[in-house]
């Protein structure tokens, strides 16, 4: 069902004519029920002039009924012809509502343009800033001023609209020439084609011109609408080519899907599953359908995957679309089939899944969740008893005790022995080098060995003065005491080993800037070793102390030197 | 295959259960409850707890519900068990048979041959213990040429001999461990899926795998791209392959 009006622009105090078509199989139908009150137009009668066809084709009939009502334009501004109602066998069904415009014809003769063309091509467009994917309708619309008319058209091949899937819409009837006014001048406008299209990408899209040949007269006379286009023949009759402007639409990227249930699908689609059968035998094929049915682009829609369960053979999916251009948009079913065939017998789910599609007018995506199939599949009695596949397997499996292990993740770096067998080579080398080196420069620096030794030396001469003191040579230790010293002395500043004085060595002490007090002990040791022959009662005792101080002050000696 | 059990240690805790649970599955696959053993056989794996009878029992049995390609990578896992090896290798020639599409082999370069060997006789880990004792040894004879007066030169030669060797030990240890680790065996376990250029479902088609079709998995480049892995096809040729439609060994 159907309305139309005869003009959509007309100048206030005009005519125009408000068309209910109502067709298809019925057995009833009712007389419109007009809207009570009309708004900028007035109603001439209640009374419709009916028109009725009735067609017979392929084996199907139709009926038609044209109701057709008288309306004049009254109040200038934009208003909407409410929708009709009509009840056909028993339910109700309503038109769309219709917008119009009134114009004064004054304000319009001031603005009119003398330069407006007679005829022109234009593409409209029913959404200029669609989604990708979404269906968009594109109308072909011829406009020509009142005086012309069309007898034919053609269009020229070759239209292109890059970065879309383009579809021709079906158009059953012959165009129907309405008024309107543009710019003050009065022209007939006709929709000549209708395309669906859909954005495959997004950004700024161009629509190439759109061209026809249309082969247009100067009218008779007259105002019937009908009687412009595809009139008779007659005299001025010219063939003209038209050329709409490009235009440029504006696609807008699809919002960022939240999972990756998205298929491709944009429009209004309901999706179903089912399963061929819930009980097969092993080696039968068992069919599952997956259906998207409903507006938008029906064959840009992918297969959903499915979670199979082990043990199932997956063949070679199928799919079929019809796609219907009728009612002015793009609609139809899309189906996959997945075949599947069972090896063994047992119980399968398909688990459940969901599956969205994009819904340009509520802009979001729709989920929804297809349940979970099970099935059962039993043992082919007609099989082969001795179906040699799995008994001809030449081993059997291990049904006793296994040896059970647990891996562990094995890394270079974090093994122990890794590092210690690397680090403790290289350690040892540097020690070994370092041994070596020592020796050799004790058996080639004669000054290092000395210096090296002179704590030993030294060491070994105090507990040789001790030993000579508890054997009563009591000089000999006090002379040992000095050896000692000085010789430790001249080992650790290489000096002569023999020959200098106890001044020189407490000089050459005084020299390496020693601390006073340490000079002072040496001085007063070695004062008391030169003197010690003069005094006649030196007891063991006594040396024992000095060489105490002594041990003391090479030890405090050994830091410095 | 002892080498690949040096870095496996006995989990004496867990095999009580582990067993108990492998004879419950081994009664499921024998009564013919194949799907039922599996998924007990697969929770043992789950568990990390895992034998080469197990492995191969798991083979028997998707070569039982005709899963061909699973098949075959749990019993490509048994024959790294030495105590499977033969049952398993014995398994996979059958299974082999069984495949509808075979594939040409092209033969591999020495050097991988070499360090594949490398890989499964020796392993990457007793190379490098190979290697640091022979780094210690050389150390250690190198240091007594300098504290010995037994042959000093013959023991420094000898030294450096030793110690170049284990070098190069250790450095093929390094090589083969990165190997191991950046290359890995997979199986197709779907039916039939593209292989491409690219990784996208629509990218130019190098050629079609089927189930059980054996490909190395390159995983440097496969951790770039998620859910798809770059793969040598054992004919040579290479692609991208969704990773779900394989199984890593």
């Amino acid at each position: 069902m159907s309305a139309t009006v005869s003009e959509t622009t007309i100048y206030s105090g005009e005519r125009l004519r408000l068309s209910i078509e109502v067709s298809g199989n019925f057995n009833n139908v009712s007389r419109p029920q007009l809207p009570s009150e009309f708004e900028g137009v007035r109603l001439l009668s209640n009374n419709p002039s009916i028109g009725r066809s009735y067609s017979y084709v392929n084996g199907q009939s139709s009926t038609s009924y044209t109701y057709s009502y008288q309306l004049v334009a009254q109040t200038k501004g934009k208003h909407t012809i409410p929708p009709t109602t009509v009840t056909i066998d028993g339910e109700e069904y309503s038109t769309d509502p219709i917008d119009i415009e009134i114009i004064d014809r004054n304000e319009s003769a001031r603005s009119g343009d003398s330069n407006t063309p007679d005829i022109f091509l234009r593409l409209d467009v029913s959404d200029e800033k669609p989604v990708t994917g979404q269906q968009i309708i594109t109308d072909v619309v011829l406009f020509f001023r009142d005086g012309l008319e069309v007898n034919s058209y053609q269009p020229v091949p070759g239209w292109k609209a890059e970065g879309f899937w383009k579809e021709e819409l079906q158009n059953s009837r012959r165009p129907q020439a309405t008024s309107t006014v543009i710019d003050g001048v009065r022209y007939r406008k006709a929709r000549l084609l209708q395309f669906a299209l859909f954005p495959t990408k997004a950004g700024e899209l161009e629509i190439s011109p759109y061209k026809i040949i249309v082969s247009v007269r100067s009218a008779r006379s007259g105002n019937d609408p009908l009687s412009s286009f595809f009139g008779g023949m007659g005299r001025n009759q010219r063939q003209v080519e038209l050329s709409s402007d490009p235009l440029t639409v504006e696609a807008q990227p699809l919002p960022e899907a939240t999972d990756s249930n998205y298929l491709g699908a944009v429009g209004d689609f309901s999706i179903s599953r089912e399963i061929s059968t819930t009980s097969a035998t092993v080696g039968e094929s068992i069919e599952i359908t997956t259906r998207f049915s409903g507006t938008g682009n029906v064959p840009l829609i992918s297969k959903p995957e499915y979670q199979l369960p082990d043990g199932l053979e997956v063949y070679e999916p199928q799919e079929n679309s019809s796609i219907n251009r009728a009612n002015q948009q793009i609609s139809g079913n899309k189906a996959f089939t997945d075949v599947i065939i069972a090896r063994s017998p047992g119980d399968y789910t398909i688990p459940a899944k969901t599956v969205s599609h994009f819904d340009p007018d509520r802009s979001r995506y729709v989920t929804q969740t297809l349940p979970a199939l099970d099935f059962s599949v039993n043992e082919n009695p007609n099989a082969v008893a001795a179906n040699n596949t799995p008994s001809s397997m030449p081993i059997s499996p291990v049904m006793g005790l296994a040896s059970w292990v647990s891996p562990a993740p094995t890394d270079f770096w974090s093994n122990w022995w890794f590092w210690a067998g690397i680090l403790l080579p290289l350690a040892l080398l540097g020690l070994a080098y370092w041994k070596k080196s020592f020796a050799e420069k004790m058996n080639t620096d004669k000054a290092f060995a000395r210096s090296q030794q002179a704590a030993d030396k030294a060491a070994g001469r105090l507990d040789e003065a001790i030993a000579l003191s508890e054997q009563g040579d009591i000089k000999k230790a006090y002379n040992m005491l000095q050896k000692a010293l000085t010789g430790f002395i001249s080992d650790r500043l290489t000096l002569p080993e023999a020959g200098l004085s106890n001044q020189q060595y407490v000089a050459a002490l005084e020299d390496h800037e020693v601390d006073e007090n340490l000079v002072k002990n040496v001085r007063m040791l070695l004062d008391k070793c030169a003197s010690i022959s003069y005094a006649p009662n030196t007891s063991h005792a006594y040396l024992k102390s000095h060489v105490g101080l002594a041990q003391s002050t090479l030890d405090k000696l050994k830091k410095v030197l | 295959m002892a080498t690949l059990l040096l870095g496996l240690t006995t989990n004496s805790y867990g095999q009580q259960p582990a067993q108990a649970s492998f004879d419950q599955a081994n009664e499921e696959l024998e009564t013919g409850n194949y799907r039922q053993a599996i998924s007990q056989y697969k929770n043992l794996e789950a568990q990390n707890t895992i034998s080469g009878a197990l492995y191969l029992n798991l083979g028997i049995s998707y070569q039982r519900i005709d899963s061909l390609g699973k098949a075959k990578y749990y019993l490509m896992k048994a024959a790294q068990f030495e105590e499977t090896t033969d049952k398993a290798e014995q398994a996979l020639e059958f299974v082999e048979s069984q495949f509808s599409r075979q594939s040409a082999v092209l033969p591999k370069l020495p050097w991988d041959v070499a360090v594949g060997w490398l890989q499964d006789r020796i392993g990457a880990e007793n190379l490098l213990a190979a290697g640091i004792i022979l780094l210690n040894l050389g150390i250690l004879v190198f240091i007594g040429h300098w504290f010995l007066s037994w042959h000093p030169y013959l023991l420094r030669i000898a030294g450096y001999i030793v110690i170049g060797l284990s070098i190069f030990i250790i450095l093929t240890s390094a090589y083969t461990r990165y190997v191991s680790q950046r290359y890995s065996t997979a199986v197709m376990v779907t039916q039939k899926v593209g292989v491409t250029e690219q990784p996208q479902q629509d990218a130019s088609l190098v050629s079609q795998a089927f189930e059980g079709y054996t490909f190395t998995v390159d995983h440097r480049r496969s951790n770039r791209q998620p859910g798809w892995a770059y793969v040598r096809m054992s004919n040579g040729l290479y692609g991208w392959i969704p990773s779900s439609e394989i199984l890593i060994l």
